[in-house]
């Protein structure tokens, strides 16, 4: 495709009919899945998708349309309506939409790779999973064995109207299993590795890294051990989360929390609003003095790492949370301009056809000096660890959470003693992350990707990361859900 | 000229037939969905976000023996569709053999009538209408002295499907949605609509429900977390379903033995004043009349006062626990199995209105948020209400309450329920508001 003529012509339409600024991204997609349930292949998949969209503004106006044919005359009536889209909303315009200035980028990004997907055939992609799968159904009580490779490739191309022109190829990998037990008027399971396995930018050697096969069996037993379990207590504990939970917690309780567009009112209605509010920059005590945050949008391996983000901002990495106190938000170049802060390069798209939004990048707890699990433990007398998620819910300003998680162990003195089934935290945002009082070494830090986070009107997925390490909290409500 | 996938019936077949015409598989089956999708967000009274995305994919599944693949692509020149057809049958042969794929379903007659479910005018309907309809929410908004967040939607969607066992299917649809929050200083209050046709909606009475709702719970008091009378208005009871639907009502579930309904068909399992369906045809449905395979949509019962009766069926579950294909397939391949998608449940015999006056004291929920399941074989959910959550007393609303946290048993509250008399569509279900004693909440929130 002869990118700089077609990224023209759209541009030119939309400066013609009136748009002050313009941008156009073309994309293809291709989506590899394998999955394997109870031995037969459940599902085997290779999904390509190309396209382009125009994004205008005119007159303060955002006007956005996206179209899957790629011809001239498509384009130019796609860069047309995106105009007519921008001037219908003049009907109710009572705020003038600015951008903060990203700068002109001729640039181009490809993910780092040590193994080409394609090197790897459908087929032995198909063989793993079946061992993977036979590991799991080898211990009795397995009910539903399930396991997944994922394979994206996402090429894309931006333009706009301050000259740049940005090419990236991108490829992402991940994979997964679970095994679930059934029992007499209980259902447990076990995912591994973490909660939605593990998904990072990065070749072949993603999954290879994952060691689904290794961790199967155990997995398995796990699941089917849950089912005898003693349900864990109710109260007022200390408690340890793995890291894989932790990431989730900052996910939900910091990631969205300061998406900028969120605490700007612009998801009030679906995605909500946040307790974080402009006033609280800077003086705002979101946790304990050990608390760090980052939105690193460079972090190797990471989910949502990539070289500029889809309106043109390059990669960079912004403090969110400093010692404990609030002190940046991830901002797109609408919403920084609104507001007064800077970018953060994480406004993206779920694919060419979707308009681009503030999504949480790669949000990363800073690591602690806890060495092991075993340290984390050290000077609790009776607590719960928990490991991986299996419920998680939080207010639409993300104050009130409760989470779930799949197993737990009683913490005794110090130590790991008996295992509990489905073990529950809940809590208030800033006073849990207050509770922290120590973090896992490097380590222990794994760059957990979170492959569906959902967002937006209509409802788009987006691929974000939450580095995290094991994590020890203070006095924490738990065992809600159950009688607590 | 650009083809539209979206609109033209000739050019779809087209492409379905030269998918099935360059296919070496046993059997293979093309699958269309396209859709144009508009829709107008605004948040503070003004539009911040407006697009119209069009989109198709072609999806094919090849079938060699006991083994299948599937492949899709948008693009849809015959070498674009030879190519993902070479896939799919590459992808067929690399699958082992599973014994229970009975092969793709034949033609199995024809459909029921789910009514008129195209209309043009909300197909094509305009930015500048979707605009218009957000500005007379607006003019709501200021006379009540509140903002308001939300959008305004419409779009056609056709799905087609054709198979080398003779299946042939074509079928276009249009819908539409407004969501209105209006925000006050301490409150907010919320109302939404669906209709297949724009024109059947009224953004400017949802606004003034949404306004009032806003105003009413003005100042909103702490509730003590305990089990109160709830009364889930649609929108609310709309998500316990959904979610009943997703972990229990499709035979994926029932087989596995997760569902609550496993090895429950027949007995009792809800209040004898509970009865849901499936019914594509319901008219403030979506009326698609077939499912991902082109099999015809059954209207089945789910729970029949209170019994458990049938789940979803596709035709590899139907083939399988040897029953009937209800047509309820997603597409193919998917992680779920067969599901329901449009659930209607039949209606009680008094108003909102009049189970509002019978509630003493009680709690008014008009939406609720982020449910999760906390145990799948009890049904037990946890959640937060958001925007409209009111104390009830001696039949009257009394006042706004700040939100809640729920945890709480889907199928246990279904046995202590009254529902309500009026239908309404929320999403693809159609519903009742529903009264439920004894509604567990666990702790609160700051607004």
């Amino acid at each position: 495709m002869d990118f700089e003529n077609h990224a023209q012509r759209a541009l030119d339409t939309a400066t013609a009919k009136g748009a002050q600024y313009a941008d156009v991204r073309f994309g293809t997609t291709r989506d590899e899945h394998v999955e394997v349930r109870n031995g037969v292949v459940a599902g085997l998949s290779d999904a390509e998708s190309s396209g382009f969209s125009v994004r205008a503004l005119v007159d303060g106006n955002w006007g956005f349309a996206s179209s899957a044919s790629l011809d001239d005359d498509e384009i130019d009536r796609v860069a047309a309506l995106a105009v007519d889209i921008a001037n219908a909303s003049r009907a109710v315009q009572t705020h003038r939409i600015e951008l903060l200035p990203a700068g002109k980028f001729i640039d181009s990004y490809q993910t780092p790779t040590q193994i080409d997907p394609s090197t790897v055939s459908t087929s032995s992609r198909v063989e793993y999973l079946l061992n993977v799968d036979k590991e799991m159904r080898a211990v009795q009580g397995v009910t539903v064995s399930r396991s997944w490779i994922d394979v994206w490739h996402t090429d894309k191309l931006y333009a706009s109207t301050e000259g740049s022109r940005i090419k990236q190829s991108l490829v992402q990998c991940g994979s997964a299993l679970t095994a679930l037990a059934v029992g007499d008027g209980d259902v447990q399971d076990r995912q591994y590795p973490g909660t939605a396995g593990l998904y990072q930018t990065g070749g072949y050697e993603v999954i290879n890294d994952a060691k689904l096969l290794e961790n199967a069996r155990r997995a398995g037993e796990e699941a089917v051990a849950l089912l005898t379990a003693d349900q864990s207590p109710s109260g007022t504990k200390d408690i340890v989360l793995s890291g894989d939970q932790v990431s989730l917690q900052i996910h939900e309780s910091i990631g969205h929390a300061l998406e900028l567009d969120r605490v700007l009112g612009w998801e009030a209605n679906f995605s909500g609003l946040s307790f974080a509010t402009l006033d609280k920059l800077n003086t705002f005590r979101y946790g304990s003095d050990i608390v760090n945050v980052v939105c690193d949008m460079t972090c190797p391996k990471a989910l949502a790492t990539e070289g500029y983000d889809d309106e043109g901002t390059p990669a960079k990495s912004v403090d969110l949370i400093r010692n404990g106190v609030l002190v940046g938000y991830m901002a797109g170049r609408d919403t920084a301009a609104a507001a007064n802060v800077g970018l953060a390069g994480v406004v993206r798209a779920e694919y060419w056809g979707r308009l681009p939004m503030i999504r949480i990048g790669n949000v990363n707890l800073v690591p602690g000096n806890a060495t092991s699990l075993d340290e984390l433990f050290d000077g609790i007398k009776d607590g719960i660890y928990m490991e991986s998620n299996r419920s998680w819910s939080i207010d639409d300003k993300r104050l009130n959470f409760q989470f779930g998680c799949q197993i737990g162990y009683e913490i005794k003195n110090g130590k790991k003693g008996r295992l509990l089934k489905n073990p529950t935290y809940a809590g208030m945002t800033p006073e849990f992350w207050a509770s922290c009082d120590a973090i896992g070494d490097q380590s222990t830090w794994v760059a957990w990707g979170t492959p569906n986070c959902g967002k937006g009107e209509p409802l788009q997925t987006a691929r974000s990361c939450q580095g995290a390490s094991p994590v020890r909290f203070r006095n924490v409500n738990v065992g809600v859900g159950y009688g607590g | 000229m650009a083809v539209d996938f979206v609109v033209d019936q000739t050019e779809v077949q087209r492409a379905l037939d030269i998918a099935l015409a360059a296919s070496k598989a046993d059997e293979t089956e093309a699958l269309m969905m396209g859709s144009e999708s508009a829709l107008t967000r605004y948040t503070h009274n003004y539009i911040h976000e407006s697009m119209v995305e069009r989109n198709w994919q072609l999806s094919v599944r090849a079938v060699v023996g006991k083994r299948s693949g599937v492949a899709s692509t948008n693009r849809l020149d015959a070498d674009s569709i030879a190519g993902v057809v070479a896939r799919a049958l590459e992808m067929a042969r690399l699958a082992p053999e599973d014994q229970d794929f009975p092969g793709l379903p034949g033609d199995a007659g024809p459909l029921q009538d789910g009514g008129d479910a195209y209309d043009a005018a909300t197909a094509e309907l305009p930015p500048e209408a979707r605009a218009e309809a957000v500005a007379s929410i607006v003019r709501v908004m200021r006379r009540s002295e509140l903002y308001a967040a939300g959008f305004v939607s419409s779009r056609s969607d056709t799905i087609a499907i054709a198979n080398s066992k003779g299946v042939r299917r074509f079928f276009r649809f249009a819908d539409s949605a407004i969501n209105i929050k209006a925000i006050g200083p301490s409150s907010s209050g919320y109302a939404e609509g669906h209709a297949r046709r724009f024109n059947d909606l009224n953004p400017e009475a949802l606004a003034q429900t949404a306004a009032r709702k806003a105003n009413e719970g003005a100042n909103p008091e702490v509730l003590e977390p305990g089990k109160y009378t709830v009364i889930l208005e649609p929108p609310a009871f709309r998500e316990f379903l959904g979610y009943l639907s997703w972990i229990a009502f499709g035979a994926q579930s029932l087989d596995q033995g997760s569902s609550f309904m496993s090895g429950k068909i027949g007995q009792p399992v809800m209040g004898a004043n509970v009865t849901i369906r499936d019914d594509f045809a319901n008219p403030k449905g979506l009326g698609v009349p077939f499912d991902f395979e082109g099999v015809p949509r059954q209207r089945i019962a789910l729970v029949e006062r209170g019994i458990a009766r049938d789940v979803a069926y596709d035709s590899y579950y139907a083939a399988k626990l040897k029953h009937a294909n209800t047509g309820h397939a997603l597409p193919a391949p998917n992680s779920y199995g067969p599901l329901p998608l449009n659930i209607v449940v039949d209606p009680g015999s008094r108003t909102l209105e009049d189970m509002i006056a019978s509630v003493e004291r009680g709690v008014l929920v008009s939406r609720t948020w982020y449910i999760r399941l906390v145990d799948q074989k009890q049904t037990v959910i946890t959640g937060m209400t958001r925007d409209g959550l009111f104390l009830i007393q001696n039949g009257r609303i009394t006042r706004g309450l700040k939100n809640m946290r729920f945890n709480e048993s889907i199928v246990g509250a279904l046995n202590r329920c009254e529902l309500a008399s009026e239908l309404v569509r929320s999403e693809s279900h159609v519903l009742p508001a529903v009264r439920i004693e004894d509604f567990n909440f666990t702790s609160g929130t700051e607004f």
